[in-house]
C-alpha cells in the first residue's frame, strides 16, 4: 500500500517538475518568437547577431559587435556620416581654442532616458571616467585627455596633455557614448550595468545573456521620431546555420555575417536579399622581428608577401568579398594612400629569389597562428596560406587557437613567426593603426622597430595641421608596406542578409544602427 | 525507506565537495583570468595589481578554502564577462533547461515504448532488425548534424515550424526531437532487451499456456516488470540528456544553462562555469536520487 | 560487506563467465549472428582502410585544389571523375580525407578506451580490496564523475589544456573509467571473501598475484563489452567537441572535424558534412553490433540483451 502511495507521490512530483517549466513557456517570454510570421506593417524589428555583447560599460571593452548595438542607446559627441564626415551629434558646434584646448558647445534640450537634461556635467563625467581610470580596456583611446572643464550648462573645453590632432575621431566612437552623470552617482555604477539609460533613439528593456536584447523607442528623443520600429531586438544566434534560416524563413528581419556558401540562397529566397559593403577591417599576418626568426630579415617578410596571391584568397575563400591591400588604411579613414589599396604583390620567382638571398634556399620552418569562426572564412584563408607558403619551400606549422586561447597567446607575448589578426579602425584615423607600427608598443612581442617610423610617428602624433600630418601618415603607411612587417592580406567585406521589408545598406563601420534601417 | 534517503542525501555532500575540487583545480591550472580583464596594453605591474586584488597571489589551499566559504553562501564569484554573480545567472537558465530535458524525455519514452516492446514481441524477424538497426543509427547520429538538418526539411523547406528561439510549444518540438532521439534509441534498445528477458520467463510462459489473452500478458505482467531497468537506465541517462542539451541549445539557440556555459566556456568565464557545473551536478544527483526511489517503489524484490 | 552490496546491486554483476572452447566456437557463433557478422565485418573493414590509408587514399587529404571547388561525388551532375565523394570549400578529396580521418577516429577511440580501463581497474581494486574509508571515499568519486556529463567534463578541459590529439585522448579515458571500476570493484569485493582467496592470502601470497590470477580473467569479457561501446560513444563525443570548436583541430583530420566543418555548406553542398557523418554512424553501428554479440557470447546471462 504504502510503495503505492509513495510512487503516486513521486510521479506527481515529476509532473509538477515538468508542468512548471511549461508554464516558463506560456507567458510567451521570448520577444523574438512573436516574429516567426511577420507581417509587413509589424514595427517590431529583429536582429540576429552572432555573438553577445560584452556589457553596458561602454569604456570597457574595445568590441566593434557591442558598440553597434550600443550605438541604439547611447550618443556621441560626433557622428560620421555617409560621406565619412565628422558631424555634430550632441555636440552642437565646436571650436579649437589652441593646440591643446577643444571648445564644444553642446546641444540644448537632450534628455536622458529618465527624463533627465543632458549638459556639460555629463560629459565631464563620461569622458574623465574613462580618459582617468587605467584598468578600462579604452583607456588607452582617451588618456591624452587631461581633463574636461565645464564652461557653462551647455558648454565644455576638453583639454589634452599634448596637442591631439585626432581628438574629433576620439569623440566619435567607442567609450565616448555620453553617460547619465545624476543617474548613475545616486544609483551606483552597478545599478546602472543592470539598468543602463543613455540620450539615443532606444531605451533598453531587457537583456538575457546570450540570448538577446531588447529596446524600445525613446519617445523624448531630441531629434524626433527618426526610427519607424517601435522595438529593436536582437537575437543571438551563434550557429551560422540557424541564422541564415530564421533570415530565410523570416523569422528575423535582418542577420550579419552569412557565410559566403549561403549567399546565392539568400539572394536566390523570395524575401530576402544579400547587402555587401567594404568593412573597415583588414586581415593581416603579424610577422615576429625578434632576433633569431628567420622573419627578423625584411627579405624573408618579402618573400612571404610575394608568395601569397592575396587575389586568390578573396576570390576563393572570400568568394570575392575582400579588397587585397597593402596597408590597413582603408578609403574613408584619414590618412588613407590610395596606391596600397586594391593591390598586392604575387610573384613566385621572386619570391623565391628573396629567399635565396636571405640564406634560405630551400625555405625553413614557421608557426602561424589563426584564429577560427572569428573573421569571415579565417580558418580557410589561414589552410590556403599554408599551401602558398609551400610553393616556395616554406613549410608552415598551422596551429588554431579558440579566440579566448588566442587572446592569452598575444597578451602574454608567445606569438610565433607569425599569427593572423583582424585590426579594425574605429577612430577612421591612420594614427590608430600606425601607432601600433611604434617600437614601444612591439617591444617582446614582435619586437618590431624602424627609426624612420618612429620619427614620422612622433611628428605626427603632435602635428594639428591636416595637410601635413596626412603626407605623414601615409608615408608611414608606405614604409610599412615595403618593410612589411605585418603582411597585409585584404580588407573584409560585412556581409548581410536582410528581409526585403527593410531598406538596409550595411556600413563600413559594422554598425547595426535600427534608425539606418527603413520599412520599405 | 527513509533510511536509505537519509543515507543517500549525506553521500551528496562529499560528493559535491570532491565535484567543487576538481573544477576549482582545472580552474586553477586554466590560470587567472587576469590577462583576458585587462586592455591589451596593460602592464605587468597592473595585472599583478589586479591579481593581488582579486587574491589570485595566494597559494592553492586558501583560494580553494576562500572559493568553498563563498560556495557555502552560495556565491560562486562573478562573471567577469558579465560582471554580476555567476549563480543567478546560471539559475535563470535552468527553467529552459528543465523544459528542454523533461520535452525530450517524453520523445524518448514515445519512442522507447512501442517501439521496444514491439521489437521485443517479434524478436529475430526482420521487424526487430528493422528497430534495432534504427534504433543504433539514431544513436550514432551526431546530434548537430540531426537539428542542423531538422531545421532545413522542417522549417525552411516545409515551413511547418519555427526555426529557432523559445516561447511557443511550436518552438519546442524540433530541439525535442533532436535531443530526445538519441535518448529514445538508447532506451528501446533497454526496453526491448528486458521484454525478451521477461517474455522468457517461467510465469509470462506460465500464463501464455494458460491461455490468457496475449495482449493482456505483454501488456499488463511483462510491460510493468520492463519499467523497472528503463527506469535505472532513464537515470542514468539524465547526465547523457544534459550532455546533449549543450549542443541542442546551441543549435536551436535555446536560451538554456547550454547557450550560457558554452559561451561561458569559450570566454574562460570560470565563475559561471563552476556555478554550471555545481547545479548540472546536483541536478543529476536529485534526478537519479528519485529514480533510484521510484525503482524502489516498483521493484518488489529489494528489500531495505 | 552488506553496507557496500547496496551501492553496487544496481548493476549487472558481471561475475559468470561461460568458458569458450576455442576459436571454432567463436566464428560459429558469429556466423549465427546476423547483426555480430555485419559488425565484424564493418569493423575489420574500417581498421583495414585506418592501418592502410596512405595506400588507400586517392589523394593527399591535405592537397588544396581551387580550381576544383566543392565538387560533388560522381553520381551528382557537375562532379569530377577523379574526387568519387566530392571536394570541399578548398577543393580537396573528401574520400581521402575520409580514410584518413579513420585514423585519429579509431586512435582517440581505442587509446581514450585503454586508458579509462586502466584507470577503472586500479580504482576498482584499490576500492574492493582495501574497502572502508578508501572504497568509500572512491566510490564517493565515482558519483562525482557520474553527476557531471562527459561532454562538459570534456569541455572545461579542453578550454583549460587546448584541444589536441593527447589532451582528447586524456580527458575521455578521464571520463570513462567509472563503468570499469565499478565491475572490478564489485568483482574485487565478491573474490576477497572467497576461500580460496583467503587461503592465497594467509599463505602469502600479494595481492598483486591475486588479482592477475582470480580477477582479471573475471572482468575480462565485461571489459571488452564495455570498451567496444566505449569506443562507439567516443567517435560521437569526438564529433560533438569538434562542432563546439574544441574538437581535434586541423590540419590534423578526424571524422568529426570535417563534419564539423562542413555544417555551413549542408544546404548548399550537403555532402561535405553528410558523408563523414555517414562514415560515423556506419562506424559506430558496426563497433555497436559487434560489442552486442561479444556481450551475448561472453556473458550468457545478458542473452538478448541490446
Amino acid at each position: 500500500m504504502n510503495k503505492k502511495i509513495l510512487s503516486l507521490l513521486l510521479f506527481a512530483f515529476v509532473l509538477i517538475l515538468s508542468a512548471c517549466s511549461s508554464d516558463d513557456s506560456s507567458n510567451g517570454e521570448a520577444g523574438g518568437s512573436t516574429t516567426s510570421t511577420p507581417e509587413n506593417q509589424s514595427k517590431d524589428l529583429t536582429i540576429a547577431i552572432g555573438s553577445d555583447m560584452l556589457g553596458f560599460d561602454i569604456h570597457d571593452h574595445s568590441n566593434t559587435s557591442t558598440e553597434s548595438i550600443h550605438q541604439n542607446m547611447f550618443d556621441y559627441l560626433f557622428k560620421r556620416d555617409a560621406n565619412d564626415e565628422l558631424q555634430p551629434m550632441l555636440a552642437d558646434s565646436y571650436e579649437i581654442v589652441n593646440d591643446t584646448t577643444l571648445k564644444v558647445s553642446l546641444k540644448q534640450g537632450v534628455k536622458f532616458h529618465n527624463g533627465d537634461e543632458f549638459t556639460a556635467e555629463d560629459v565631464k563625467f563620461s569622458l574623465e571616467r574613462v580618459a582617468q581610470t587605467p584598468t578600462l580596456k579604452e583607456n588607452p583611446n582617451y588618456k591624452q585627455i587631461k581633463e574636461v572643464q565645464v564652461v557653462d550648462k551647455y558648454t565644455v573645453n576638453i583639454i589634452t596633455f599634448e596637442p591631439e590632432p585626432s581628438i574629433i575621431h576620439r569623440l566619435s566612437r567607442i567609450g565616448s557614448g555620453m553617460l547619465p552623470k545624476k543617474y548613475i552617482e545616486e544609483n551606483g555604477w552597478d545599478y546602472f550595468l543592470e539598468h543602463p539609460i543613455g540620450t539615443g533613439p532606444y531605451k533598453f528593456v531587457e537583456w538575457v545573456r546570450d540570448n538577446k536584447i531588447v529596446f524600445e523607442k525613446f519617445d523624448d528623443y531630441y531629434q524626433g521620431d527618426i526610427s519607424e520600429w517601435d522595438t529593436v531586438t536582437f537575437r543571438i544566434i551563434p550557429e551560422n546555420s540557424t541564422r541564415v534560416s530564421e533570415l530565410l524563413t523570416g523569422g528575423v528581419d535582418i542577420a550579419t555575417n552569412i557565410p559566403p556558401a549561403d549567399w546565392d540562397r539568400v539572394n536566390s529566397n523570395k524575401g530576402t536579399s544579400l547587402k555587401q559593403e567594404v568593412s573597415n577591417r583588414a586581415i593581416i599576418l603579424k610577422l615576429r622581428t625578434t632576433e633569431g626568426y628567420p622573419t627578423s630579415d625584411v627579405r624573408v617578410r618579402q618573400a612571404i608577401d610575394y608568395a601569397i596571391n592575396d587575389g586568390m584568397l578573396t576570390e576563393v575563400a572570400l568568394k570575392g568579398a575582400g579588397i587585397p591591400v597593402l596597408s590597413i588604411v582603408g578609403p574613408g579613414n584619414f590618412g588613407h594612400e590610395p596606391s596600397l589599396y586594391n593591390t598586392f604583390n604575387y610573384d613566385l620567382e621572386k619570391s623565391k629569389k628573396l629567399l635565396a638571398e636571405a640564406g634560405y634556399p630551400d625555405g625553413f620552418e614557421m608557426t602561424l597562428h589563426s584564429p577560427k569562426g572569428r573573421y569571415l572564412m579565417d580558418a580557410e584563408v589561414s589552410e590556403l596560406i599554408v599551401g602558398m607558403l609551400s610553393q616556395v619551400g616554406i613549410k608552415v606549422k598551422l596551429e588554431f587557437m579558440e579566440w579566448s586561447n588566442f587572446v592569452e597567446m598575444r597578451n602574454a607575448n608567445k606569438n610565433k613567426d607569425a599569427y593572423m589578426l583582424g585590426m579594425g579602425n574605429s577612430m577612421y584615423d591612420a594614427a590608430y593603426t600606425a601607432d601600433f607600427y611604434s617600437a614601444e608598443r612591439n617591444v617582446g612581442h614582435t619586437d618590431y622597430s624602424n627609426p624612420k617610423i618612429e620619427e614620422l610617428l612622433a611628428q605626427s602624433k603632435v602635428n594639428m595641421d591636416p595637410t601635413t600630418r596626412e603626407k605623414q601618415l601615409q608615408e608611414i603607411e608606405k614604409i610599412a608596406a615595403e618593410d612589411t612587417p605585418y603582411i597585409n592580406l585584404y580588407i573584409e567585406e560585412i556581409n548581410v542578409g536582410v528581409n526585403d521589408r527593410i531598406d538596409f545598406t550595411p556600413t563600413s563601420d559594422e554598425m547595426l544602427y535600427a534608425p539606418y534601417m527603413k520599412l520599405k | 525507506m527513509l533510511k536509505f534517503i537519509v543515507k543517500k542525501l549525506l553521500e551528496i555532500v562529499p560528493v559535491l565537495l570532491i565535484i567543487s575540487f576538481i573544477v576549482f583545480t582545472l580552474v586553477f591550472v586554466a590560470g587567472d583570468p587576469v590577462a583576458l580583464m585587462l586592455p591589451d596594453d596593460a602592464t605587468q605591474e597592473d595585472i599583478n595589481n589586479l591579481r593581488e586584488a582579486m587574491g589570485l597571489n595566494d597559494p592553492f589551499i586558501v583560494q580553494y578554502g576562500n572559493y568553498m566559504l563563498g560556495v557555502l553562501q552560495g556565491d560562486f564569484g562573478d562573471s567577469f564577462r558579465y560582471n554580476t554573480a555567476a549563480l543567478p545567472l546560471v539559475l535563470e537558465r535552468l527553467p529552459a533547461t528543465l523544459e528542454l530535458a523533461a520535452a525530450s524525455m517524453v520523445i524518448a519514452i514515445l519512442i522507447a515504448i512501442p517501439f521496444g516492446i514491439w521489437s521485443a514481441t517479434k524478436r529475430n524477424t526482420i521487424l526487430d532488425l528493422f528497430v534495432t538497426g534504427t534504433s543504433v543509427v539514431a544513436k550514432a547520429m551526431p546530434n548537430f548534424w540531426l537539428g542542423i538538418m531538422l531545421i532545413l526539411i522542417f522549417s525552411v523547406t516545409l515551413g511547418m515550424l519555427p526555426v529557432s528561439g523559445h516561447g511557443t510549444w511550436q518552438h519546442l518540438i524540433l530541439p525535442a526531437i533532436t535531443l530526445g532521439t538519441g535518448i529514445g534509441a538508447e532506451m528501446t534498445r533497454l526496453v526491448r532487451s528486458s521484454m525478451v528477458d521477461i517474455l522468457n520467463q517461467e510465469y509470462v510462459r506460465t500464463a501464455k499456456s494458460k491461455g490468457i489473452n496475449r495482449f493482456f500478458v505483454v501488456y499488463k505482467h511483462a510491460f510493468r516488470n520492463s519499467l523497472i531497468p528503463v527506469i535505472t537506465i532513464t537515470a542514468l541517462q539524465i547526465s547523457t540528456l544534459v550532455g546533449g542539451a549543450l549542443i541542442t541549445e546551441t543549435v536551436f539557440s535555446w536560451p538554456g544553462l547550454g547557450q550560457l556555459l558554452i559561451q561561458a566556456v569559450n570566454t574562460r568565464d570560470m565563475a559561471i562555469v563552476q556555478a554550471s557545473v555545481f547545479v548540472i551536478a546536483i541536478l543529476v544527483i536529485v534526478m537519479n536520487l528519485i529514480a533510484d526511489m521510484l525503482y524502489r517503489v516498483l521493484d518488489p524484490r529489494i528489500k531495505y | 560487506m552488506s553496507e557496500q552490496i547496496t551501492t553496487v546491486e544496481k548493476e549487472i554483476p558481471y561475475t559468470q563467465v561461460k568458458k569458450q572452447s576455442g576459436a571454432g566456437k567463436i566464428l560459429k557463433s558469429l556466423l549465427r549472428s546476423k547483426t555480430g557478422l555485419v559488425g565484424f565485418i564493418i569493423v575489420f573493414i574500417v581498421a583495414f582502410i585506418a592501418i592502410f590509408a596512405p595506400w588507400l587514399a586517392p589523394f593527399d587529404p591535405g592537397a588544396m585544389d581551387v580550381t576544383k571547388i566543392l565538387k560533388p561525388p560522381i553520381w551528382i551532375d557537375g562532379s569530377d571523375p577523379a574526387h568519387i565523394l566530392g571536394t570541399d570549400n578548398l577543393g580537396r578529396d573528401i574520400l581521402s580525407r575520409i580514410i584518413y580521418g579513420s585514423r585519429v577516429s579509431l586512435l582517440v577511440g581505442i587509446s581514450a578506451v585503454a586508458l579509462a580501463g586502466i584507470i577503472g581497474l586500479i580504482v576498482g581494486l584499490v576500492a574492493g580490496f582495501y574497502g572502508g574509508i578508501v572504497d568509500m571515499i572512491l566510490m564517493r568519486l565515482v558519483d562525482s564523475f557520474l553527476a557531471i556529463p562527459n561532454i562538459l567534463f570534456a569541455l572545461v578541459f579542453l578550454a583549460v589544456f587546448g584541444a589536441s590529439v593527447p589532451t582528447l585522448i586524456i580527458v575521455i579515458g578521464v571520463t570513462n573509467w567509472v563503468a570499469y571500476a565499478r565491475i572490478v570493484r564489485s568483482e574485487a569485493l565478491s573474490i576477497k571473501e572467497r576461500e580460496f582467496v583467503k587461503a592465497a592470502r594467509s599463505i602469502g601470497v600479494r595481492n598483486p598475484l591475486i588479482i592477475i590470477r582470480h580477477i582479471l580473467p573475471n572482468v575480462i569479457s565485461s571489459f571488452i563489452v564495455i570498451s567496444t561501446l566505449s569506443v562507439a560513444s567516443t567517435i560521437i563525443l569526438e564529433a560533438s567537441l569538434s562542432f563546439l570548436g574544441l574538437g581535434i583541430q586541423p590540419p590534423t583530420i578526424s571524422w568529426g572535424g570535417i563534419l564539423s566543418d562542413g555544417r555551413d555548406y549542408l544546404a548548399t553542398s550537403w555532402w561535405l558534412a553528410t558523408l563523414p557523418g555517414l562514415a560515423i554512424t556506419i562506424t559506430v553501428l558496426g563497433i555497436i553490433f559487434l560489442g552486442d554479440w561479444l556481450r551475448d557470447i561472453l556473458d550468457p546471462r545478458s542473452q538478448g540483451r541490446g
